[in-house]
C-alpha cells in the first residue's frame, strides 16, 4: 500500500512538475547519468530557474577550505558506543562512493555493483572516519563547494553526538556545549544551511525533484536510511546514561541493517523530528539545519540524474539547491515567516514542532506518516490531547518503535502505544526530575524493563483530558510522597511499582481523534484511487 | 439573572454530559499487514481484528490478515481475537506449539475478494447459520462462497504469505 501511494504520489508530483518548461534530452552527455534508462518521463515543458544574479563570492569559490573540529574534551566520545560510532563512518563510504560514481560515468551499475560495494561497507564499517575527499576525489574537484557543505554539515552531526555521547559532561552543560557548537556551525564559515524550517513540498518539487529515488531505488533506500540513522540517534542519546544509550542502539542498531537501510517504499526522506522530536522540540534550529541538509542530498542526486539537463545546467543547479538552503539565502528571515507560500521563503512549521517545516501534501495542523497515515505534531498520538510545548515540553514521553519515535501525553499513552506496536520499543518517561527520566525498554513480546528498581507511579484511569495529571512516574516513594504533600488532591492517590505498572494495559483513550487531510490533498486521492483496485 | 446563570451551568453541564458519553473513539491504526485502515467497531458490529503476543496487542483489518502475519512475522504461542456475527462476542484463535485451535462450531468466510472488502470475505461466525445470513447479506462481494474451517483459513493465509516471499 506504502509503495502504491509512493510511487502514485511521485508520479502525480512529477507530472505536477513537467508542466513547467524545457525540452527533452536537452543535455544529454556523458558524464552522468544514462539517458538510456528512461526512468524519468519525457516532456517537452521544463523550467529550469536560474541561479540569482546576486549570489555571494563563497557559492563559486573553489580553495578547499577546509576546517576542523571545534575543540572540546567530547570529541569522539561517541566511540564510547562503538557500534554506532562505525555505522557512522560507514554512512561517510557510502556517500562518497556513490557520488563518485556518479560523476564518473558509473551511474548506470549505482543500484547493482555501486550498491553492492557500499553494502559490503555498511556490514564491514570501518574503525575510523575516512576523509571522504579521499573517496570522492572527482566529484570533489567538479563540487568542491557542495563538498564543503556536506562535509562542514556532517562535522555538526559528529560534533554534536560526541556532545550527547559523552560522560564528561552533566545535561545541563550538554545544552550548553551543542548550543556552543551550533554558533561555532553558523559563524566559522560562510556556508552553513539555514536554520529555518523550509518547505519540504518546495524543495522536492523542483523540475529535476524525485528523479534519484525513481531510477536508484536501492541507493537512494541507502541514503535514506543514513538519514534515518543520523536523525534517530539523537533521540536515542540526548538525555540518556551511558547504559542507556547503549541498549537503545542495540535496537535501533539491528533495526537500521536489517530493515531501514533496505526500504525502497518511503514516500519521502525520514524528517529529523519524526524520529528524534524530544531533541527537534530543544533545538529546532539544529533539526531544521539537518533536514535542508538531507533535502540538499536529494536535490543533488536529482539533478545528477536528470539527463535532460546539460552539465551547465546542472552545475548551475547545484549552486542554486546550495543556495536555496543556505543561511546566507534567508539572512533577517526567522521561522513562521512566510514571504511566498509555499515557496523559498515559507518558514512556517508544523504545529506543536518548531523543528519541522511543512510537508508535502499535509499544512501547519497534519502531515501524512508512513504506515501511519496522517498525523499531528502537536497532539498525543494515543489519545490526541494536545502536547506540552516551549519550556514544559520535556514533560512529555516518547516512544520509539517500528522506525518512528512518538510524543505522548503520559506514561500509560507510552506503555499502551507501545504494546499496540509490533516489535521491540523504547520508552522515555520523564518522572518529576528532569534530569532523571525513566528509560523503559520493552521486548518483541511487551515485557517492560527498566534499571530505575524504585521507580513508582500513580495511574488512575479516568478520562484522558487530564490523563498528564492522574498517570506520572516518579522517581521514588518519596518523590511521589513530596509530590502529594504539595498537591493536596493527589492524597489519596496509591503508588504502584513499576512492575505493577508494566503489567497493566488501559482502556481505548475517550479523547482519541483520527488526524485527517487537508481537503483535496493529493496523498488521499491517490490512496483512494488505489483502495478501489485492492 | 440568577436564573439566566443556572440555565447557562445547566446547559455546560448537559454539553459536558453529553461529550463525556460520546462513543468510545479507539485508537485508530494502519493494519500492519495490509497497510489499509483499521475499520472500527460500530455500535452494532464488531470489526477490528487483535493479536495478544505476550503483552503485545496488535490490531489487524481482518482475520486472514492477523493469521498471515503471524505466520510471516511472529514465533511462538499467541491469540487472535476475531469478532463475529454477534455484536461484544470475539472468539479466540490460538497458536500453541504451532497448532491453531478455535472453539468447536466455528467457521470461517475465507473468499478472495478485493481487499478493500476483507471484512467481508474474510470473518468468522459461531455457526453455519450465521455464515450463511453474512453470504447472504454480502452477495455483490461473495456470493457462492463455502464456509471453511479454522485450518483452511490457515492455509489460506500462508498462501498469501508464500505469494509475498
Amino acid at each position: 500500500m506504502r509503495r502504491i501511494i509512493a510511487s502514485t504520489f511521485c508520479a502525480l508530483l512529477a507530472g505536477a512538475a513537467t508542466t513547467f518548461g524545457a525540452s527533452p534530452g536537452d543535455g544529454a552527455h556523458e558524464m552522468m547519468g544514462h539517458g538510456e534508462h528512461g526512468a524519468q518521463p519525457q516532456t517537452t515543458d521544463r523550467k529550469l530557474e536560474p541561479l540569482p544574479k546576486q549570489v555571494p563570492d563563497w557559492l563559486r569559490n573553489r580553495k578547499k577550505n577546509h576546517v576542523f573540529y571545534k575543540q572540546g574534551k567530547f570529541n569522539y566520545d561517541i566511540y564510547n558506543i562503538k557500534p554506532l560510532a562505525y555505522d557512522l563512518n560507514a554512512v561517510a563510504v557510502g556517500h562518497a562512493m556513490a557520488y563518485e560514481d556518479m560523476v564518473i560515468g558509473k551511474a548506470a551499475t549505482l543500484d547493482t555493483r555501486t550498491f553492492d560495494r557500499i553494502n559490503w561497507v555498511l556490514k564491514h564499517p570501518p574503525r575510523l572516519m575516512p576523509d571522504e575527499a579521499a573517496i570522492s576525489s572527482t566529484f570533489n574537484r567538479r563540487f568542491g563547494v557542495l563538498e564543503q557543505v556536506f562535509d562542514w554539515t556532517h562535522i555538526l552531526h559528529a560534533q554534536t553526538v560526541d556532545v550527547l555521547a559523552s560522560t564528561k559532561l552533566t545535561e545541563k552543560e550538554k545544552d550548553k556545549k551543542i548550543e556552543e557548537l551550533w554558533q561555532y556551525y553558523t559563524t566559522s564559515v560562510p556556508y552553513a544551511i539555514t536554520p529555518l524550517p523550509m518547505n519540504m513540498a518546495y524543495l522536492d518539487s523542483q523540475p529535476y525533484s524525485m528523479a534519484f529515488r525513481k531510477r536508484y531505488p536501492k541507493v537512494n533506500g541507502l541514503f535514506w536510511g543514513y538519514h534515518w540513522l543520523q536523525g534517530i540517534m539523537y533521540d536515542a542519546l540526548y538525555g540518556k546514561t551511558l547504559d542507556h544509550q547503549k541498549a537503545g542502539y542495540k535496537i535501533l542498531g539491528e533495526r537500521y541493517h536489517e530493515t531501514e537501510l533496505y526500504k525502497t517504499d518511503r514516500s519521502f526522506m525520514p524528517m529529523f523530528a519524526e524520529v528524534s522530536p524530544r531533541f527537534s522540540q530543544k533545538f529546532p534550529h539544529i533539526a531544521n539545519a539537518f533536514d535542508n541538509l538531507h533535502m540538499l542530498h536529494d536535490m543533488v542526486n536529482d539533478i545528477f540524474t536528470s539527463d535532460w539537463m546539460t552539465e551547465e545546467q546542472k552545475d548551475e543547479q547545484v549552486l542554486r539547491a546550495i543556495w536555496i538552503v543556505s543561511a546566507d539565502a534567508h539572512r533577517h528571515e526567522k521561522a513562521g515567516d512566510v514571504k511566498e507560500e509555499a515557496g523559498m521563503h515559507d518558514h512556517r512549521f508544523m504545529e506543536g514542532m518548531p523543528g519541522m517545516g511543512l510537508m508535502k501534501g499535509g499544512d501547519q495542523e497534519v502531515m501524512y506518516m508512513d504506515g501511519m497515515g496522517w498525523m499531528s505534531m502537536a497532539d498525543c498520538h494515543h489519545c490526541s490531547m494536545a502536547l506540552p510545548e516551549g519550556d514544559e515540553a520535556w514533560r512529555a514521553p516518547t516512544v520509539t518503535a517500528e522506525g518512528w519515535t512518538m510524543r505522548v501525553r503520559c506514561p500509560l499513552c507510552a506503555r499502551d502505544m507501545a504494546a499496540e506496536t509490533k516489535g521491540r520499543a523504547i520508552l522515555h518517561i520523564p518522572t518529576e526530575n528532569q534530569n532523571h527520566p525513566l528509560a523503559v525498554f520493552s521486548d518483541e513480546q511487551g515485557n517492560l524493563t527498566t534499571d530505575m528498581a524504585n521507580a513508582v507511579f500513580v495511574e488512575e484511569e479516568g478520562s484522558h483530558r487530564r490523563c498528564h495529571r492522574w498517570s506520572q512516574a516518579f522517581t521514588s516513594k518519596a518523590a511521589l510522597d513530596e509530590f502529594i504533600a504539595g498537591n493536596p488532591d493527589f492524597k489519596t492517590s496509591r503508588a504502584i511499582s513499576f512492575q505493577q505498572w508494566a503489567d497493566r494495559h488501559g482502556e481505548k483513550p475517550d479523547t482519541y481523534v483520527k488526524p485527517v487531510g487537508p481537503p483535496g490533498n493529493p496523498i488521499d486521492e491517490v490512496a483512494s484511487t488505489n483502495e478501489e483496485d485492492r | 439573572m440568577k436564573k439566566n446563570k443556572t440555565l447557562i451551568l445547566a446547559l455546560i453541564t448537559a454539553f459536558l454530559t453529553i461529550v463525556g458519553q460520546a462513543p468510545v473513539r479507539a485508537h485508530e491504526a494502519k493494519c500492519p499487514h495490509c497497510e489499509l485502515d483499521v475499520v472500527q467497531d460500530t455500535p452494532t458490529l464488531d470489526n477490528e481484528v487483535a493479536l495478544k503476543y505476550g503483552k503485545k496487542r496488535i490490531e489487524y483489518r481482518c482475520v486472514m490478515c492477523a493469521i498471515a502475519d503471524a505466520d510471516k512475522n511472529y514465533k511462538g504461542d499467541l491469540t487472535v481475537l476475531a469478532p463475529t456475527e454477534t455484536k461484544g462476542k470475539r472468539i479466540e484463535i490460538a497458536r500453541k506449539g504451532g497448532q491453531w485451535t478455535g472453539p468447536e462450531g466455528t467457521v470461517f468466510i475465507a473468499h478472495k475478494v478485493k481487499h478493500r472488502y476483507c471484512q467481508a470475505g474474510y470473518r468468522a461466525f459461531t455457526n453455519k447459520a450465521a455464515f450463511d445470513t453474512h453470504v447472504q447479506k454480502n452477495k455483490l462481494q461473495v456470493a457462492g462462497a463455502e464456509p471453511v474451517t479454522l485450518a483452511q483459513l490457515v492455509e489460506v493465509a500462508s498462501k498469501e504469505f508464500e505469494s509475498e516471499k
